[in-house]
């Protein structure tokens, strides 16, 4: 996704975070306020953004105003699912669902 | 502009998408513009006769399939285990009612003249066997059996069915069965989750789920090996199609 990006310190971490602006993809499956911060994956050519994480439960892509590291919380909406950012055996970020 | 989704509490999370506020203006944003689950303007393709006739069982089957969770969703309802269960599944019952109402138009729209008769007469014996065996288990109100026989074992199994008909089917049972697949992300959603926090609560259940995995798993299996081959799905792609619902059981516990 070609987000405009902006940076701002996080008071978080030393390394500031990325921040990002959300465009409307024309997700449709959740009420219109929350339809930005999720698309559709596009192919399999379809890259994540570091703001983007794959819901593991219904494969919709999640969005955020930030760039996601380790530890983030995540919600899915469109399948009601509470995820946490977690870095995978290959090294990657990737959504897990928390019960 | 709406405040972030992801910083909201837990619990706000929670009480905000089991509402009939969130399913209303989430099914207007893909519903709105259509009649029986299309936009009236789908193209319709005159299909070949051998194909319309695999379709019309493949579709009466998925009838049986939406029929058992429509009863077995209001059943639910009546020993939910709090308000925002009983709002979801109200909402899962108005679902499930849609997607019979659709189904059924789509057989008219093929030229069947008695959609009921038809769905009796070409329904497979294990799908008629899962449906019997969910009832029992939403009538002995075992919640954990159910919700897993139900918003996991059947919806995990519909979701990937659906997903992959969808992608060579004629245009108008396409869009119907997309609509379908995004009212399934709810209720695969909610299953999945609520099981998952009780899993974590009361570990003991896990025994008594797998006792209704080994039962019921072969009886959905069965139906989806017919229903994939009746769409000339090819056997070398159907471990794939069920990946989904491995990979649902395995995050909660249950390997294969």
């Amino acid at each position: 996704m070609n987000d405009t990006i902006l940076r701002e310190a996080d008071a978080e971490s030393e390394t500031p975070r990325q921040r990002f602006i959300l465009d409307d993809t024309g997700f449709d499956e959740v009420p219109k306020k929350y339809r930005r911060f999720y698309r559709r994956q596009s192919g399999p050519n379809d890259s994540l953004a570091p703001n983007e994480a794959i819901c593991p439960v219904c494969k919709v892509v999640i969005r955020s105003t930030r760039e996601l590291r380790e530890g983030d919380r995540v919600y899915c909406m469109p399948c009601m699912s509470r995820l946490v950012i977690v870095r995978s055996d290959s090294g990657h970020l990737e959504a897990r669902v928390v019960y | 502009m709406s405040r972030e989704v992801h910083s909201l509490a837990p619990d706000e999370f929670l009480d905000a998408v089991h509402s009939f506020e969130f399913w209303f203006h989430s099914i207007q944003g893909y519903l709105a513009n259509t009649e029986f689950g299309h936009r009236p303007g789908t193209p319709k393709e005159e299909l070949p006769t051998d194909r319309r006739e695999r379709l019309i069982t493949v579709l009466c089957n998925y009838c049986v399939g939406e029929t058992a969770a429509l009863d077995g969703a209001s059943g639910l309802i009546g020993f939910a285990p709090n308000r925002q269960s009983k709002i979801f599944l109200a909402t899962q019952v108005v679902d499930e009612a849609r997607h019979l109402e659709v189904l059924i138009h789509r057989l008219s729209e093929l030229g069947v003249a008695n959609p009921e008769q038809e769905i009796q007469l070409r329904s497979t014996r294990s799908l008629s066997l899962f449906r019997r065996r969910l009832i029992e288990l939403v009538a002995s109100k075992d919640w954990e059996a159910a919700i897993f026989a139900q918003n996991v074992i059947l919806e995990a199994m519909e979701f990937a069915a659906f997903q992959s008909h969808a992608r060579d089917a004629d245009p108008i049972t396409r869009e119907l069965l997309e609509g379908i697949i995004v009212d399934e992300r709810r209720h695969m959603g909610f299953g999945e989750n609520d099981l998952g926090r009780r899993l974590a609560l009361t570990p003991h259940v896990r025994a008594r789920l797998l006792e209704v995995k080994r039962e019921l798993d072969p009886l959905v299996l069965e139906t989806f090996e017919e229903m994939l081959s009746e769409l000339g799905v090819p056997r070398s792609e159907r471990p794939e199609l069920g990946r989904n619902y491995l990979a649902t059981v395995e995050r909660l516990g249950f390997g294969s």
